[in-house]
C-alpha cells in the first residue's frame, strides 16, 4: 500500500519533469555560453580540450569547491570513524576476507605501476585530451584499491597521504592567489604564464598546472577514502 | 522522430532517477538506501549529459583531427558540470558510507526498522 | 589590508588545507590558525561594508572572465550584510569553542577545519552570482554540517547525521533539477542574465523550476514539513555548532531561498510571495507549538529557532519593502540571540546527559552568570523592550498592518504568547525552583563568556539604539528590491543590448 502510495507521487513527479525538459528538444544549440566558450578555449587560452577550459579556467571555482567537497569528505570520515587510534598490528582484525590468490596478487602487483602511468598520462594531458584531474586521480586510486583488496596487510601510509593532499591543495590556492597578483585582469585563478600553442604539451599556462595539481590531490583524497573504509582501525566499541 | 528521441532520452534518465528515489523511500536496508543515492544521482547526471547534446556534434576538443575543419561541437558546460555533480555525489556517498559503518558499529544491524533513534 | 571578496573563500580553503601541516610543527595552532583568519575576515567584512554602497556594489570576477562567461562574487548592500554578519559571528563561535578541553587533538583538528570549511561555504552561498556555484557551495556546507553533527560519538550523532544527509540529497538532486531545467531554456547560469533571460521560459517550466529551488532550499531553511533533520541535527550537534547552524547555515538557507525568488524568478506577484507567506505561516505555527511541548531544553530551543525561520519566511513573503527590511531585522537577530540562547544552554546541559529542561531547578544560583545571560537572550527574542529582538519584531507587524493582513499579524501576536510562555517556563525553573545541591556544574571558561557577554552587548546596545544598524538594513532592503539594477551592475553590457 504504502509503495503504491510512493509509487505515484514519483510517476507524478516524473510525469512533470519529462514534461518540462521535453519542452527543450534533444540536441538543440543552446547558443548562449558554449558557443563563447568553444571560440575563447582555443583562441584565448590554447586549450584543445573546452571542458578542461571550462572546468579549470572559466568554472575554476567550482573546481575548487569540488576539490573541497572531496577533502571534506576524507575530513568527515575521519571525524565520523576514527576516534581512538589502536596500535596497528598489521592485519586488520575486523577484516575476515580471506586472503586473495596467488594470481591476483601477482597480477595486482604487476598492474600497479602501469595503472600509475596511465593515470598520469591522463592528468597531465588534461587540457589536450579527453580527460584531467579528477579521471588521472581516480585512475591512482584504482591501482590503491587493486593493492588494497589483494593484499590483506596493505595499508597506506595516512602521513604521506595528508602531505600529498595539503601540498597539491596549498597549490591549486596558490596558483589563484598568484592570479590576482600577476594576472592581467588581478583577479583569482587567473593565468598569468605564456598560454603556448594548441595542442602541444606546454599550452595552456596555469591550467595544465593546476590540473595536475587537481590529479595528485584527487589520488591522495581517493586512496586516503579508500583505506579509512577498508581498514577501519578502531576496534570494538565506538561510545 | 526527433520527438520520440527526446523523450526517449530523457525518460530513460528521470526513470533511472526515480528508481533510485524509490530506493530510498522504501528499503530498510541502510546500504541499499546509499545505492538508492548513487542510483538518483546517475540518472540526474545522465540527464545533463544528454541535455548539452547538439545534433550531429562531435566532442569539444580541437585536436588537429578536426583543426580547419567546420565542425558541430556538443555543449561542453553540461559536461563540466556533470563532472562536478559526480565528485560532489561521491563525496555524499562516502560520507553516507562512513555514518553507516558507525550506526553498524553500535547497533550491530543495518536495518532502519530494528535502530530505535532513526525513526523519525 | 587587502579587502577583496574572494578572501572570503580562498584564504579558508589555503588555512584548511595548510592546517594538517602546521600540525606537525606546533600543537596548538591548530586551534590558533583557524581563529586568526575567521578574525581577518570579520575585520575585512567591515572595511567592505563601508567601501560598499547600494549604487556601488563590489563585483570581482574569478579567472579573468567578466560575467557572464565566468563566475563572479557580488559583495551588494544585501548579500554583504548578510555575508559580514556570518563572518563576524563564526569569528565569536571560534572564540567560545577555541579552548575545547574535551576532544583530543585529532579531533579538535577536524573540527576547526570544519568549522571554517562551514563558514567559508555558507558565505560562498552568499556572495557567489553563479547558480551552479550556489550548489557547489550548498553542499561543501552541508558535508561539513553532516559531520559536524556526528561529532559526538557517546550521543545519537551518526542517527542524526544520517536523516540529515537523506534528507540533504534529497535537496541537492532538486536544486540540480532546478539549475538544469532553467540552463535547459536559458543557456546560462549567471544569476543577473538568467532573470533577464526569465521571461522567455515558458511558464510551466518556470513553475516546476521555482517549485524545486523553493522544497531544495526549504530543506536548507528549515522550512515546514521538511525540517525534519533540524530537531535532531541541533540537538546532537556539539553547541557552538548549534549556535552555527542557528546563526549560519540557517541563515545561507534563506538568504539563497530570497535570492531566488527575487531576484530569479519572476514569479512573485504570480504567487511566489503568497507560497513564501503561507509556508513561512504554518512553519511558525507548527514549529512554535511542538516547541512548548518539548521537554529537551536543545530540541525546544531548535523548534524556536524553526519558529524564527517561519516569521522570517512572513517578512520576505509580503514582498514590500518595508517587509523586507523587517525581514532582515530579525534574520539579525535571530543570528545573534539565538546563538546567546545555543552558546549559554551548552553551559546548562553540560554534565547532564538528558538535557532535560526540568533538570535546570535551581540554576540561576550554581551558574548565575550563564542563566543570566539566558534569561537576557530569552526576554530578547520573544521581542521584549528594551532588546532588540523588540524592535524587530515590531517592525514585521508595522509590514504586515501596512499590506492589510490581519489575520497574518493577529496570529504572528498569538504565537508570541506561546513563545513567552515556553521560554518563561524554562528561566522560572532556573529561578523560583529549588536547586539540586548534587548537580555538579562546570563554570564557563574566560573565552565563552567574552563571547556571550558580547553578544548580549549587541542585543542591548541595539535594542537601546536601533539606529546603529537600521542604516545598514534600509540599504540592504533597497538593494535587493532593486531588480534591474542588479542585473544592470553585473552585465551592464548585455542589459543595454536588450534595450535598445
Amino acid at each position: 500500500m504504502r509503495k503504491l502510495v510512493i509509487i505515484s507521487l514519483l510517476l507524478v513527479l516524473g510525469y512533470y519533469l519529462l514534461d518540462t525538459f521535453a519542452g527543450a528538444e534533444f540536441g538543440k544549440d543552446r547558443k548562449v555560453l558554449s558557443n563563447y566558450y568553444l571560440e575563447k578555449s582555443p583562441s584565448e587560452l590554447q586549450v584543445a580540450n573546452a571542458v578542461t577550459a571550462i572546468v579549470v579556467n572559466f568554472r575554476g571555482f567550482d573546481t575548487l569547491g569540488e576539490v573541497t567537497v572531496l577533502f571534506l569528505a576524507a575530513t568527515g570520515m575521519g571525524t565520523i570513524l576514527l576516534r581512538r587510534r589502536s596500535k596497528h598490528t598489521g592485519l586488520n582484525p575486523q577484516r575476515t576476507s580471506p586472503e586473495a590468490s596467488k594470481i591476483v596478487q601477482a597480477a595486482g602487483k604487476l598492474l600497479f605501476p602501469a595503472i600509475m602511468i596511465l593515470g598520469a598520462y591522463v592528468f597531465i594531458h588534461g587540457h589536450l585530451t579527453p580527460g584531467g584531474g579528477f579521471q588521472g586521480g581516480a585512475i591512482i586510486a584504482t591501482g590503491f584499491l587493486l593493492l588494497l583488496i589483494s593484499y590483506r596487510q596493505f595499508k597506506v601510509e595516512h602521513k604521506y597521504v595528508t602531505w600529498i593532499e595539503s601540498l597539491a591543495g596549498l597549490t591549486f590556492v596558490s596558483i589563484g592567489l598568484l592570479g590576482i597578483v600577476l594576472g592581467p585582469h588581478n583577479s583569482f585563478l587567473e593565468n598569468f604564464l605564456n598560454v603556448g600553442t594548441l595542442n602541444e604539451l606546454t599550452s595552456g599556462g596555469v591550467i595544465a598546472l593546476v590540473y595536475i595539481a587537481v590529479g595528485f590531490k584527487v589520488a591522495a583524497e581517493l586512496t586516503g577514502i579508500l583505506d579509512t573504509l577498508v581498514n577501519i582501525r578502531e576496534t570494538g566499541d565506538i561510545d | 522522430m526527433n520527438q520520440i528521441l527526446t523523450y526517449s532520452v530523457y525518460g530513460a534518465a528521470i526513470l533511472t532517477m526515480l528508481i533510485g528515489i524509490f530506493a530510498i523511500l522504501t528499503k530498510k536496508n541502510l546500504i541499499k538506501i546509499v545505492i538508492g543515492m548513487s542510483i538518483m544521482d546517475s540518472g540526474f547526471n545522465l540527464l545533463l549529459i544528454a541535455l548539452g547534446y547538439i545534433k550531429g556534434g562531435t566532442a569539444p576538443i580541437f585536436s588537429p583531427a578536426v583543426e580547419g575543419k567546420d565542425v558541430i561541437m556538443v555543449d561542453p558546460v553540461p559536461q563540466a558540470l556533470v563532472l562536478t555533480a559526480i565528485v560532489i555525489g561521491f563525496g555524499v556517498t562516502a560520507v553516507a558510507l562512513s555514518l553507516v559503518i558507525r550506526l553498524y558499529r553500535k547497533h550491530n544491524t543495518i536495518k532502519i526498522d530494528e535502530i530505535k533513534t532513526l525513526r523519525w | 589590508m587587502v579587502a577583496n571578496p574572494i578572501l572570503y573563500i580562498a584564504l579558508p580553503l589555503f588555512t584548511a588545507f595548510l592546517v594538517p601541516l602546521l600540525a606537525k610543527l606546533w600543537k596548538p595552532l591548530v586551534r590558533i590558525i583557524p581563529g586568526l583568519v575567521l578574525a581577518y575576515l570579520a575585520v575585512m567584512s567591515v572595511v567592505l561594508m563601508q567601501q560598499v554602497g547600494p549604487d556601488k556594489p563590489i563585483i570581482t570576477m574569478i579567472a579573468g572572465w567578466k560575467a557572464p562567461w565566468g563566475i563572479n562574487l557580488v559583495f551588494t548592500s544585501f548579500s554583504g550584510f548578510i555575508a559580514s554578519l556570518i563572518s563576524i559571528l563564526a569569528f565569536f563561535i571560534w572564540l567560545y569553542s577555541f579552548k575545547f578541553k574535551k576532544v583530543e587533538f585529532d579531533d579538535a583538528q577536524k573540527y576547526f577545519i570544519l568549522f571554517m570549511l562551514l563558514t567559508a561555504g555558507s558565505i560562498g552561498v552568499v556572495l557567489t552570482g553563479d547558480i551552479f556555484n550556489m550548489f557547489v557551495f550548498v553542499e561543501i556546507t552541508s558535508l561539513s554540517a553532516y559531520a559536524l553533527t556526528a561529532f559526538y560519538k557517546g550521543r545519537d550523532g551518526a542517527e542524526a547525521a544520517f536523516k540529515f544527509l537523506l534528507i540533504g540529497s534529497f535537496s541537492s538532486i532538486m536544486l540540480l533539477l532546478g539549475i538544469t531545467i532553467l540552463y535547459a531554456y536559458t543557456g546560462t547560469l549567471n544569476m543577473a542574465q538568467l532573470a533577464m533571460l526569465m521571461p522567455q521560459v515558458p511558464m510551466h517550466a518556470k513553475i516546476v523550476s521555482f517549485l524545486l529551488f523553493f522544497v531544495a532550499l526549504g530543506i536548507e531553511a528549515e522550512m515546514f514539513p521538511l525540517n525534519g533533520w533540524a530537531p535532531d541535527a541541533y540537538s546532537q550537534a556539539p553547541g557552538p555548532i548549534a549556535a552555527s547552524f542557528a546563526g549560519i547555515l540557517a541563515k545561507a538557507g534563506i538568504y539563497a531561498l530570497i535570492r531566488v525568488s527575487y531576484t530569479i524568478f519572476d514569479l512573485g506577484n504570480d504567487g511566489g510571495f503568497e507560497l513564501l507567506l503561507v509556508m513561512g505561516l504554518i512553519t511558525m505555527v507548527v514549529s512554535e507549538l511542538v516547541a512548548m511541548r518539548q521537554e529537551n531544553l536543545r530540541r525546544m530551543l531548535a523548534y524556536s529557532s524553526m519558529g524564527q525561520m517561519g516569521l522570517i519566511m512572513i517578512a520576505f513573503g509580503l514582498g514590500t519593502k518595508e517587509g523586507i527590511y523587517a525581514g532582515l531585522f530579525i534574520m539579525f537577530n535571530h543570528a545573534v540571540i539565538k546563538s546567546l540562547l545555543f552558546l549559554a544552554s551548552a553551559y546548562l546541559v553540560y554534565y547532564t546527559s538528558r538535557k532535560k529542561i526540568s533538570d535546570l531547578d535551581g540554576f540561576g544560583k550554581l551558574l548565575p552568570l550563564t542563566s543570566l545571560l539566558f534569561g537576557l537572550g530569552a526576554f530578547a527574542i520573544v521581542g521584549l523592550p528594551p532588546f532588540s529582538g523588540f524592535w524587530s519584531k515590531l517592525s514585521l507587524l508595522i509590514a504586515t498592518a501596512d499590506n492589510h493582513m490581519e489575520f497574518v499579524l493577529a496570529t504572528i501576536l498569538a504565537v508570541s504568547v506561546i513563545e513567552i510562555i515556553y521560554y518563561f517556563r524554562v528561566l522560572g525553573r532556573l529561578y523560583f525552583r529549588k536547586a539540586n545541591t548534587e548537580i555538579k556544574v562546570r563554570k564557563p571558561t574566560w573565552n565563552s563568556v567574552v563571547t556571550m557577554i558580547s553578544l548580549a552587548i549587541v542585543i542591548i546596545a541595539v535594542g537601546l539604539h536601533p539606529d546603529l544598524i537600521t542604516g545598514l538594513l534600509h540599504n540592504a532592503a533597497n538593494t535587493l528590491a532593486d531588480k534591474a539594477g542588479y542585473i544592470q551592475k553585473i552585465i551592464p553590457d548585455l542589459f543595454s543590448q536588450t534595450l535598445n
